[in-house]
């Protein structure tokens, strides 16, 4: 009986511990994971201001895609997101204080080389059959299934989605021109 | 009744006079190819397709032909630009308010630009606009200012370059001042074209407007608008070759339509043309838009080098997996020591060249240069120096790409023979300044020295 008093004390314990632990971590994570919180650092400011002016935040199907959502691993992959999302944290915190100023050129560039096909690909998913796009079709095919030494990353092509600077605020449904990626970014 | 009859056979007498006349007053225009809008296409490339049927049907009925067409992709899918960009094609635009043309509205506007590049074709082709980028044929420009007197020493004149020269190797398209493509630079479908978006050649080069046939990039007469004439005579090479012998002679039996990776040597045709060595997938061999792949020698540089130590240009690869490549190829239809016995008699001609011809005029080259006996301010104003230079420029490149390709006129009487005639005069007259001292004779009249030797500031960077 004893035994069971104690084993029911240590379990107790350690909900009244770990909750709190946990759900302010989860808060902590929430709070800083929105895209205002993002450009709270004036380096990313204008990142932010293409972002919410382009048609990943403006569509007819009110989809809003967070900075996150690009930039890190996806959730599922707890470790690497999480591992991700507190060194990100700390470097910029310490560049932030030790850097002369921020190169968005240079920093455009290391986005481009860190992201993964599978960012993006956790929403487009649905991207080798396209009637009315044999063009993007046969496109999509020589990524989706890559030959050896073909690997390419989605950015290659799509590469001035979300961050470029525009004057007006772009809606995906009142867009005049059709979307069409720009060809490859290095040739 | 008689009445009623009578104006009968009068109405179809009348109807029978009046026909031929009809007829005759049809106006001649052209038959125009047909293309009904059976699959989606979006209103704005609708309008181009009508409108362009009508007033370039050449070019509509070229595309409709093709694969393109087949496909859907329309004239929007390569000259769509976005708003803004500096290549819009602005007098374009005013076809779009023009009241008189069925399709003239603003509702059908589209920025639209004339030139379409690499990388445009790389949004759908981006493994062959990848390959492409690494070779010899899209870095020409480049090659070209490393290496070349005429225009380093400005010895001919800006638009004998752009007849000439450019017309091959591509110009550096530019936009005047009127925000319009610079005339000197345009209309060009050269291999190098540096275009603005930063990418280099044309497509159209090979696969020309606005058929885009892998077919007839597959036969010889694509390669040969470039490589003919006495600098390099490939497709004459070619032609006097066993190779080029079949392709004429049995030609109408080749497939030359078979789909990407299925052409075979042996099945879809029975010689190989150009591309069928030098691009083409052949048993393990990948097919590769990079045509500076599977070359063992330079055969067009002054003293012979393997790709690798081709300093204007080195291929970043290794010369002995290039040469394996090759002899993959060559082994579709020939056996070990057929290929190994050719490649022996090549080897050969390139030592030869090198050793018993090009270095020793090198160093009577350099040797006069030094003693001041020519002067290095201009080059071709001199005649040893046109002498030199056609040494290995022509006879020299003719007798070692007629080795390689196995035409034994090219490779003796058009190549070495001449070589050695050249060499022997040079050497004469060049022992004749060097033992009398006496400095050789300027061309003080030498025409038309007037091109820019300015090279270009967008490959080479501003200095």
């Amino acid at each position: 009986m004893k035994k069971y008093i104690i084993g029911g004390s240590l379990v107790l314990l350690g909900v009244l511990l770990s909750f709190p632990l946990f759900s302010m971590t989860y808060y902590t994570m929430v709070r800083t994971s929105t895209p205002e919180f993002c450009a709270s650092c004036h380096e990313i400011k204008p990142a932010v201001v293409a972002w919410r002016s382009s048609t990943h935040t403006n569509n007819a199907a009110g989809v809003v895609v967070d900075c996150m959502d690009c930039h890190l691993p996806a959730p599922q992959n707890t470790f690497d997101f999480f591992f991700a999302k507190t060194y990100h944290g700390i470097k910029d915190v310490v560049k932030h204080f030790t850097m002369e100023a921020y190169d968005r050129e240079k920093n455009r560039e290391a986005a481009y080389a860190a992201f993964d096909n599978a960012e993006c690909q956790k929403c487009h998913r649905n991207l080798l059959h396209m009637p009315t796009r044999r063009g993007a079709m046969l496109a999509h095919r020589s990524v989706v299934y890559a030959r050896p030494g073909y690997e390419k990353k989605c950015v290659d092509c799509h590469y001035d989605l979300v961050h470029s600077d525009k004057a007006t605020v772009m809606f995906r449904q009142t867009r005049e021109i059709p979307y069409q990626a720009k060809g490859l970014r290095r040739l | 009744m008689k009445r009623t009859r009578l104006f009968l056979w009068i109405g179809l007498l009348a109807i029978g006079l009046s026909a031929p006349v009809a007829l005759a007053q049809q106006p001649n225009y052209a038959k125009v190819k047909e293309y009904r809008i059976e699959r989606s296409v979006p209103p704005e490339a609708q309008a181009c397709i009508e409108c362009h049927r009508v007033t370039t049907p050449g070019v509509f009925a070229d595309w409709a032909k093709s694969r393109h067409a087949n496909a859907n992709i329309t004239c929007l899918d390569c000259h769509l630009v976005q708003p803004g960009d500096q290549d819009i094609a602005q007098d374009h635009e005013k076809y779009y308010s023009r009241s008189d043309m069925p399709w003239g509205e603003a509702k059908y506007k589209m920025p639209i630009a004339s030139i379409v590049t690499p990388k445009d074709c790389s949004r759908c082709h981006p493994d062959e606009a990848t390959q492409y980028s690494k070779s010899k044929h899209a870095n020409t420009i480049e090659i070209m200012w490393k290496l070349d007197p005429w225009l380093n020493k400005g010895m001919n004149s800006d638009n004998e370059r752009k007849v000439g020269c450019f017309n091959c190797h591509g110009t550096v398209i530019a936009i005047d001042d009127k925000g319009k493509i610079d005339p000197a630079t345009w209309p060009n479908a050269g291999v190098g074209r540096l275009n603005l978006d930063g990418s280099k050649g044309s497509c159209t080069s090979c696969h020309t407007r606005h058929r885009f046939s892998v077919a007839e990039a597959r036969m010889p007469e694509a390669c040969d608008q470039c490589h003919l004439g006495p600098d390099h005579p490939q497709i004459e090479i070619y032609e006097e070759s066993k190779h080029g012998t079949i392709y004429h002679a049995y030609k109408d039996e080749y497939n030359f339509d078979a789909a990407g990776g299925t052409w075979t040597p042996g099945v879809d045709y029975r010689a190989p043309t150009c591309a069928a060595c030098h691009m083409s997938g052949s048993g393990k061999e990948p097919t590769s838009h990079d045509v500076t792949q599977r070359l063992s020698w330079e055969t067009q540089a002054p003293l012979t080098v393997r790709p690798q130590d081709f300093a204007a240009f080195p291929s970043g690869t290794n010369w002995q997996d290039e040469r394996q490549k090759m002899k993959n190829i060559c082994s579709a239809c020939h056996g070990d020591s057929w290929i190994n016995d050719f490649y022996d008699g090549f080897d050969k001609a390139v030592e030869e060249y090198n050793d018993v011809y090009y270095k020793p005029a090198k160093a009577k080259f350099d040797e006069l240069n030094e003693k001041g006996l020519l002067d290095q301010t201009k080059f071709f104003d001199e005649r040893l120096e046109v002498e030199f230079y056609e040494l290995w420029h022509h006879e020299g490149r003719r007798a070692r790409m007629g080795a390689m390709m196995m035409a034994p006129d090219y490779a003796w009487w058009h190549g070495f023979y001449e070589v050695k005639l050249r060499f022997a005069n040079f050497m004469e007259e060049a022992n004749h300044l060097i033992e009398t001292g006496q400095k050789a004779y300027i061309a003080e009249d030498f025409p038309n020295a007037t091109g820019d030797t300015t090279r270009p500031p967008k490959i080479f960077g501003e200095k």
